[in-house]
C-alpha cells in the first residue's frame, strides 16, 4: 500500500535534515544512521547528501555562524575589506570555528540583497551595508 | 526621464483574508485551456534565466500523460546580483501563491512544491505562514472556490547551494539527493520530480502569469514588443548611486537609462567601465554601448542575455584580474562536480587567474580559450556551459589591457 | 526501423540505443571513462562526447539516444580537440608528477588512462598537476584506496552500490572539494565494506588496489629456516594466463604449478582438495541438520565476502551459515597440523600462502576465529606480477603436477570456483550418501549458468531439496528478502562476486565482455576431463578422515575445520 502512496507525502530528507540541524546544530552520527535505515540509502549516500549542501554540518559548529558574503555585487562595494576584518578580529579563516565554539565563520556567494552590499548574516538574521566597523560591532554584540 | 512600470512591485500582499485571487477564479471562469492559451499568446518568457516561454510549457505539461504531475515554484535565487524573486517571496507572497495555483491548474497538477533557498530564512518565514493560513481558509488542500480543483503546496527549504537552482538539479534536491543536474532529455516535463512530469518555474515567472491572468491589468500581455513582453523586475547594484529593484516595461527602456537614470549612475564620481546585465553568467556590455532598449533579442544580438535580471554597474577603479577571480571562484566553489569539464576547467581558470594575479605573469590565452571551449561544448548543464561568459566577454574586450595576447574562441 | 548517419555511414537500428552503442554496431570506437557496462550511465567524463548536426554543443554518446535521421560526427576536428583539452584536465587532477608515478602503478600495465590518452593522440599538456595531498586509505585488510590517483569516475560508486548492493563509497563535497570516499572519510577498514574487491575491477586507474603481500612472499621464500607450502584456489587455474595472453578461458594448471615451484615454494598443493573436504564436512552438516530439524536453509560459508555481508546486514541469520570453515582456511589447519605431522615437519616452521581470486581471503587470513592458518594470501594478479618479475615465460611452461598429500582433488572441487559449484558439488556427495546409490548424471543443470539467482528442486532419495544459488551481493540481499519474506530453502549456496570465484575482486582485469563465460566454460572443462568427479571418491580424503580426523563432523574436525561468526554494526 505504501509504495501506491506518492512520494509527495514522505517526509523530505532536505527537510530531516534540516530539522536535526536545528535541533543539535549539527548533523549527529546517530541521526545519519535513522536516516539511512529510514530511507533505505546507505549511510555513506546520506553522508554524500550531507556534505553536498553548505548549510549542513557533520561536526558541532560555533553558536554564531557568521556568514559574509563576498559575491560580484557585495564585492564591488568591498566586502574583502570587511572580511579581512572579520577574519582577523575572530583569528578564523573561512569553515573554521573559534576554540570557545562561539563563531563559525562562512564566507559565502551570494545572499541575495546586493543592492544594499556588504552584507552579513548572523545565524538567521540579515545585516545590510556593513562595514568593518558595522561588522566588528555586530560581532561584539553576540559576545 | 525614464519611468518604471508597476505590477509585480507594490504594496506589501499579506493578508489572505483580504486577497481576491482575481487571477485564479478568472482561470478557473475561463477554464485550462485558454488560460494556457491567454498566457501563450501574452508571449511570457521565464524569467528564471533560460527565458522558455511559459505558456508553450504549460501547454506541454498539459498533454502529457502522468501518474500524477507537479509544480514546483524555483525560488532558490542564487545567482549573484539578483534579489527580486526574494521581493516577492517577502512583499508579494499573494501572487506567488496564485502564480503556483494557475500553473497547477492549467497543467492540470493537484501537488506543488515552493523550493525556497535556505539563507532566505525571511522569505521562508512568510511562505510557511502563508501556506499554513491558505490551508486554513481551505485556499489549499481543498476544492478552491467550489470547483473541482485542489492543490496541496508543500515548501522545502534548500540548503546552501547554488547549483540547485537549476531545474534539474532542483529536482535531485526535493528527492533528498545531492543537487546534481540530471541528463536531458529527459526534460522534467517528461520526466521531473519522482518521475513524473514536472513543470518548474520561477517566481517571477509565476507572478507575470498571475498579471496575465488578472482581469485588473488586462493591459500587461500589451507591454512590451515582439519577443519582450511585459515587465521585468531589474536588481540594481555595483557602483551605483541608485541600487534597487526596480520594475520596467519591456523594449520602452535603454540600458543606458537603467544605469543613469534608475541606478542614479555611478558613486563617486567614477566612470562605468561596463555593465553586467544580467547576473555573472552572462558576457559584460561596455559602458560605451548601453544605448539600446532592454529587451531579450537586443542581448542577444549582443552576444549576452539579460539573464536573472541582475544589472551591476562596474566602474573603472577595479582591478578586472580581481574582478574575474570573484567570478571564477564563484563556480569553482559552486559546480556540483559531476562533469569533468565544469569541475575542473574551472578549477584550473582558478588557478592561472591567481598565478597571472600573484606572479603578474603572462597568461595563455590559448589555454584559457580552449579550457572556456571544453567548458562550454562539453559541460552537462547550465552552470558549467556559462560558467566562462563573464571572464572570456573580460578578456575580449579588455584583454590588451590585461597583457593578454590573442583571441578567445577563435 | 530507426535511420540515422554516423561518420558519413548509413546505420539502420531496430530500436533506440544510446549514440555509444550504434557507434560500437558500426566499428567505431568512442573513448569512455566514466561508462560501464552493466552499470548505470553516469555522464560526468564527457570523453565520449560527439558533434550532432545542427546543435553547437556536443552531446555524451554514453547518455544521448540515437534519433531518427541524426547525423553524428564521432571524431570530427572539433571533438577530436576537445577530448584532447579535457584529457588535460583530467590528467591534471591524477597528479602524475613524473613517469616514475606510472611505473610503480598497480595498473602501469593495463592502464585505462593510457589506453586513452593513446587513442585520443594526446601530445601535450599544460596543466600543472593538483596536489590534494590525500594519503593513501590503508586501513583496510583486503583493499588499498590512493585518493590522489582518483578521478572520481564514480565507477566503483556504482559497482558497489548496484551490483553489490553495498553502497560503501559516495561523492563527497561539492566544486573543488568533491571527492569519491567512505563514510565521513572512515577508511574502507572501518565501515561496512566486505572486501569483495569489486570496486578494483571496476576501477579505470590504479586507485583501487588490493592490498599487496607480494613483497612480504618473495621474502619468506628466501628464508631457508621457513617450509613454505602454497595452495591455489580452483578460479585461479583459469584465469592466471590472462595477463600474459590476454585471452580469456585458457586452462594452465600445469603451468601454474611448475611456475610456484620454480619460484621457490617448498610444496604446491591445491585448495581444491580442501574443497573436497570442505564438502564432506558441509555436507554431513546439512544431511544432519535436515535429520535432526537443525536450522534450515543451510547457507554456504565458504564465500568470506558473503560472510562479512551477513555479519554486517543479517546478523540475525548467522545460526543459518555453515560451521564449516572456507576451503583456504581448512587447507591452513590442515597443513599445519596433518600435513606437518606425515611430512615430519615441525608446525611452527610452515608457512602457508593462498593463491586467492579473491580480496576479501585476505581479510578472512587475518579474522581472529581462525587466526594462524594461513599466513599470506596473494591474489591471481599479484601472482601472475610476480611471475612476470622472476623472469619466468609463463605461457610456455612445462606442465607439472601438485604435490600429493593435499594436491589432489575431484572435479567437483574444480567447479567450485563457479556460481553454482559448490551446490553441485555437495548435491552430487549427499546424493550418493543419502541414496547409497551411484548418480546417473552427475551434472546438475538447473545450478549452473550465469544468472544472478537460481532456483532449483532437488530429489534425493524420496527428499525434495529446495535448492537456490546466489552470485554477487546484491542478488544475496535479493535472496535474503524472500526468506524475510517467507520463501523457503533447504540449501543455498552464496558467492560475493558475480559469477563466483572466477569473477572474484583478485583476478586480472580484463577487457573481454565475455570474460566470465569464458572462464566458466574452463571450469566445466576441467571437471568433465577429469575421472574423478565426486569428493566423496578422493582417496586423499579418505585418507586424511582415516589417519587423522576420523570422520565427519568428528571432534577433531570440529575444532580444526569449523568456525563461529559474529554480528558486526553498520
Ligand atoms: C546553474 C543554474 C542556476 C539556476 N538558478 C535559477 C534560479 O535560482 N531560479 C530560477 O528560477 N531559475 C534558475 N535557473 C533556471 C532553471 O533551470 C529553469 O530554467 C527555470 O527555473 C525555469 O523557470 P522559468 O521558465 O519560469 O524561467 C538556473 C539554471 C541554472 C543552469
Ligand atoms: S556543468 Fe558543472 S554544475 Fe553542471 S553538471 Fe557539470 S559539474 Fe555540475
Ligand atoms: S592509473 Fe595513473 S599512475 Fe597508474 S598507470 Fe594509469 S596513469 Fe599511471
Ligand atoms: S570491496 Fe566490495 S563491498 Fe567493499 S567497497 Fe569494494 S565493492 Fe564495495
Ligand atoms: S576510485 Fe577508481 S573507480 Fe572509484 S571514482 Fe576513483 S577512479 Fe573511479
Ligand atoms: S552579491 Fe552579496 S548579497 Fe548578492
Ligand atoms: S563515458 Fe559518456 S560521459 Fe563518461
Amino acid at each position: 500500500m505504501d509504495k501506491l502512496k506518492s512520494l509527495f507525502y514522505q517526509d523530505s530528507l532536505l527537510e530531516k535534515l534540516h530539522q536535526i540541524q536545528i535541533t543539535y546544530g549539527y548533523i549527529p552520527e546517530a541521526e545519519i544512521e535513522n536516516l539511512s535505515e529510514k530511507y533505505q540509502l546507505a549511510r555513506a549516500n546520506v553522508y554524500g547528501v550531507i556534505s553536498f549542501y553548505s548549510m549542513f554540518y557533520t561536526e558541532p559548529t560555533g553558536k554564531y555562524i557568521i556568514r559574509i558574503c563576498d559575491s560580484i555585487s557585495c564585492h564591488l562595494n568591498e566586502s574583502d575589506s570587511v572580511l579581512r576584518a572579520v577574519k582577523s578580529y575572530l583569528g578564523l579563516k573561512s569553515h573554521q570555528t573559534t576554540e570557545d565554539k562561539k563563531f563559525t565563520l562562512e564566507v559565502v556567494e551570494c545572499l541575495g540583497h546586493c543592492g544594499e552590499g556588504p552584507v552579513m548574516m548572523v545565524n538567521n538574521k540579515i545585516f545590510t551595508k556593513i562595514n568593518k566597523n558595522k561588522a566588528l560591532e555586530i560581532l561584539n554584540d553576540c559576545m | 526621464m525614464a519611468q518604471e512600470k508597476l505590477y509585480l512591485k507594490g504594496d506589501k500582499l499579506l493578508d489572505i483574508s483580504n486577497y481576491e485571487f482575481k487571477s485564479i477564479k478568472n482561470a478557473l471562469r475561463i477554464g485550462r485551456e485558454k488560460t494556457i492559451k491567454k498566457v501563450k499568446d501574452s508571449g511570457l518568457k521565464g524569467r528564471g534565466g533560460a527565458g522558455f516561454p511559459t505558456g508553450i510549457k504549460w501547454e506541454m505539461a498539459a498533454e502529457v500523460e502522468g501518474k500524477e504531475k507537479y509544480v514546483v515554484c524555483n525560488a532558490d535565487e542564487g545567482e549573484p546580483g539578483t534579489f527580486k524573486d526574494r521581493y516577492l517571496l517577502e512583499e508579494r507572497p499573494l501572487k506567488v501563491l496564485e502564480g503556483i495555483m494557475l500553473a497547477a491548474y492549467a497543467v492540470g497538477a493537484d501537488k506543488a512544491y515552493i523550493y525556497i533557498r535556505g539563507e532566505y530564512s525571511k522569505s521562508i518565514e512568510i511562505f510557511s505562514e502563508i501556506i499554513e493560513t491558505a490551508r486554513e481558509k481551505k485556499i489549499l488542500d481543498a476544492n478552491l472556490f467550489d470547483s473541482d480543483f485542489k492543490l496541496e503546496l508543500k515548501l522545502i527549504r534548500g540548503a546552501g547551494a547554488y547549483v540547485c537552482g537549476d531545474e534539474t538539479s532542483l529536482i535531485n534536491s526535493i528527492e533528498g539527493k545531492r543537487g546534481r543536474s540530471r541528463i536531458k532529455p529527459p526534460y522534467p516535463i517528461e520526466k521531473g520530480l519522482f518521475k513524473q512530469p514536472t513543470v518548474v518555474n520561477n517566481v517571477e515567472s509565476l507572478c507575470c502569469a498571475a498579471e496575465v491572468l488578472n482581469p485588473d491589468s488586462e493591459e500587461f500581455s500589451e507591454l512590451g514588443i515582439k519577443g519582450s513582453k511585459g515587465t521585468k523586475l531589474l536588481c540594481l547594484s555595483g557602483d551605483l548611486n541608485k541600487p534597487g529593484l526596480y520594475e520596467v516595461e519591456f523594449a520602452q527602456i535603454t540600458l543606458a537609462e537603467i544605469i543613469y537614470d534608475l541606478g542614479g549612475g555611478i558613486k563617486g564620481n567614477e566612470d562605468l567601465r561596463f555593465v553586467i546585465p544580467g547576473g555573472i553568467s552572462t558576457a559584460v556590455i561596455k559602458a560605451e554601448d548601453l544605448d539600446f532598449p532592454y529587451s531579450y533579442q537586443a542581448f542577444e544580438k549582443r552576444g549576452s542575455s539579460l539573464g536573472s535580471g541582475a544589472v551591476i554597474a562596474v566602474s573603472k577603479k577595479h582591478d578586472l584580474i580581481d574582478l574575474m577571480l570573484n567570478v571564477s571562484r564563484f563556480y569553482m566553489d559552486e559546480t556540483c562536480g559531476t562533469c569533468f569539464p565544469c569541475r575542473e576547467g574551472n578549477r584550473q581558470i582558478n588557478k592561472i587567474l591567481n598565478a597571472f594575479k600573484e606572479e603578474d605573469r603572462k597568461i595563455e590565452t590559448e589555454l584559457i580559450s580552449d579550457i572556456g571551449n571544453t567548458i562550454r561544448l562539453a559541460a552537462r548543464c547550465g552552470l558549467g556551459q556559462s560558467s566562462l561568459n563573464f571572464i572570456t566577454s573580460v578578456i575580449e574586450n579588455y584583454g590588451k589591457e590585461l597583457k593578454f595576447g590573442g583571441k578567445i574562441y577563435a | 526501423m530507426l535511420r540515422a548517419e554516423i561518420d558519413g555511414l548509413n546505420i539502420e537500428l531496430e530500436e533506440k540505443i544510446s549514440i555509444l552503442d550504434a557507434a560500437k554496431k558500426a566499428n567505431i570506437n568512442i573513448p569512455t571513462l566514466c561508462y560501464e557496462d552493466g552499470l548505470s550511465i553516469y555522464g560526468g567524463c564527457r570523453l565520449c562526447v560527439v558533434e550532432v548536426e545542427g546543435e553547437d554543443l556536443l552531446k555524451p554518446a554514453c547518455a544521448t539516444e540515437i534519433e531518427e535521421g541524426m547525423k553524428i560526427k564521432t571524431h570530427s576536428k572539433k571533438v577530436r580537440d576537445l577530448r584532447k583539452n579535457l584529457f588535460e584536465l583530467i590528467i591534471a587532477t591524477h597528479n602524475i608528477d613524473c613517469q616514475l608515478n606510472c611505473l610503480t602503478c598497480s595498473r602501469a600495465s593495463n592502464c585505462e588512462l593510457k589506453d586513452i590518452a593513446e587513442d585520443i593522440g594526446l601530445s601535450k599538456m599544460r596543466l600543472d598537476p593538483i596536489k590534494r595531498g590525500d594519503s593513501v586509505d590503508n586501513s583496510s585488510y583486503a583493499v588499498i584506496r590512493e585518493p590522489e590517483k582518483c578521478i572520481s569516475c564514480n565507477r566503483c560508486i556504482r559497482k558497489c552500490e548496484e551490483v553489490q548492493g553495498i553502497g560503501i563509497f559516495t561523492t563527497a563535497n561539492r566544486g573543488p572539494e568533491t571527492v569519491v570516499t567512505t563514510f565521513k572519510d572512515r577508511g574502507m577498514g572501518n565501515v561496512e565494506c566486505t572486501n569483495c574487491g569489486q570496486c578494483i575491477l571496476s576501477c579505470p586507474t590504479g586507485a583501487l588496489h588490493e592490498l599487496y603481500q607480494k613483497e612480504s612472499v618473495l621474502d619468506i621464500l628466501n628464508d631457508e629456516t621457513k617450509h613454505v607450502v602454497v595452495q591455489t584456489a580452483p578460479a585461479v587455474r583459469v584465469a592466471i594466463s590472462e595477463p600474459f595472453s590476454n585471452q580469456a578461458g585458457d586452462i594452465s594448471t600445469g603451468q601454474l604449478v611448475t611456475a610456484l615451484k620454480r619460484l621457490g615454494f617448498d610444496a604446491v598443493f591445491d585448495t581444491n582438495f580442501a574443497a573436497d573436504l570442505t564438502i564432506m564436512e558441509e555436507g554431513t552438516e546439512l544431511i544432519d541438520r535436515i535429520n535432526n530439524d537443525g536450522k534450515l536453509p543451510l547457507f554456504t560459508s565458504c564465500s568470506p565476502g558473503w560472510i562479512k555481508f551477513i555479519e554486517h546486514f543479517y546478523p540475525e541469520y548467522l545460526d543459518n551459515l555453515s560451521s564449516a570453515k572456507s576451503p583456504q582456511q581448512m587447507f591452513g589447519a590442515v597443513a599445519k597440523s596433518y600435513y606437518a605431522k606425515e611430512a615430519g615437519i615441525d608446525s611452527d616452521k610452515i608457512v602457508v600462502v593462498s593463491i586467492m581470486p579473491c580480496t576479501a581471503k585476505k581479510f578472512e587470513a587475518k579474522r581472529e576465529e581462525m587466526a594462524g592458518d594461513v599466513d599470506y594470501v596473494l591474489t591471481t594478479r599479484e601472482l601472475a606480477s610476480i611471475i612476470k618479475s622472476a623472469g619466468i615465460d609463463f605461457l610456455n611452461l612445462e606442465e607439472s603436477e601438485y604435490d600429493e598429500l593435499l594436491g589432489v582433488s575431484s572435479g567437483a572441487a574444480d567447479i567450485f570456483g563457479t556460481t553454482g559449484g559448490v551446490m553441485e558439488a555437495a548435491l552430487r556427495t549427499a546424493t550418493e550418501l543419502i541414496t547409497g546409490e551411484e548418480l546417473g548424471k552427475i551434472e546438475f543443470e538447473a545450478v549452473r549458468g550465469l544468472e544472478g539467482i537460481k532456483k532449483a528442486e532437488v530429489e534425493i532419495g524420496g527428499l525434495k531439496l529446495r535448492a537456490a544459488v546466489a552470485n554477487g551481493l546484491g542478488n544475496a540481499r535479493k535472496v535474503m528478502e524472500m526468506i524475510k519474506d517467507g520463501e523457503e530453502f533447504d540449501f543455498i549456496e552464496f558467492m560475493a562476486c558475480p559469477g563466483g570465484c572466477m569473477g572474484g575482486g583478485g583476478q586480472p582485469i580484463s577487457s573481454d565482455k565475455n570474460v566470465l563465460e569464458k572462464r566458466q566454460q574452463a571450469i566445466y572443462k576441467i571437471d568433465k576431463s577429469k575421472k574423478m568427479r565426486k569428493s566423496h571418491e578422493n582417496p586423499y580424503i579418505k585418507k586424511l578422515y582415516d589417519n587423522y580426523l576420523e570422520k565427519p563432523g568428528s571432534e577433531i574436525a570440529h575444532k580444526l575445520l569449523h568456525t563461529k561468526y559474529k554480528a558486526r554494526k553498520i
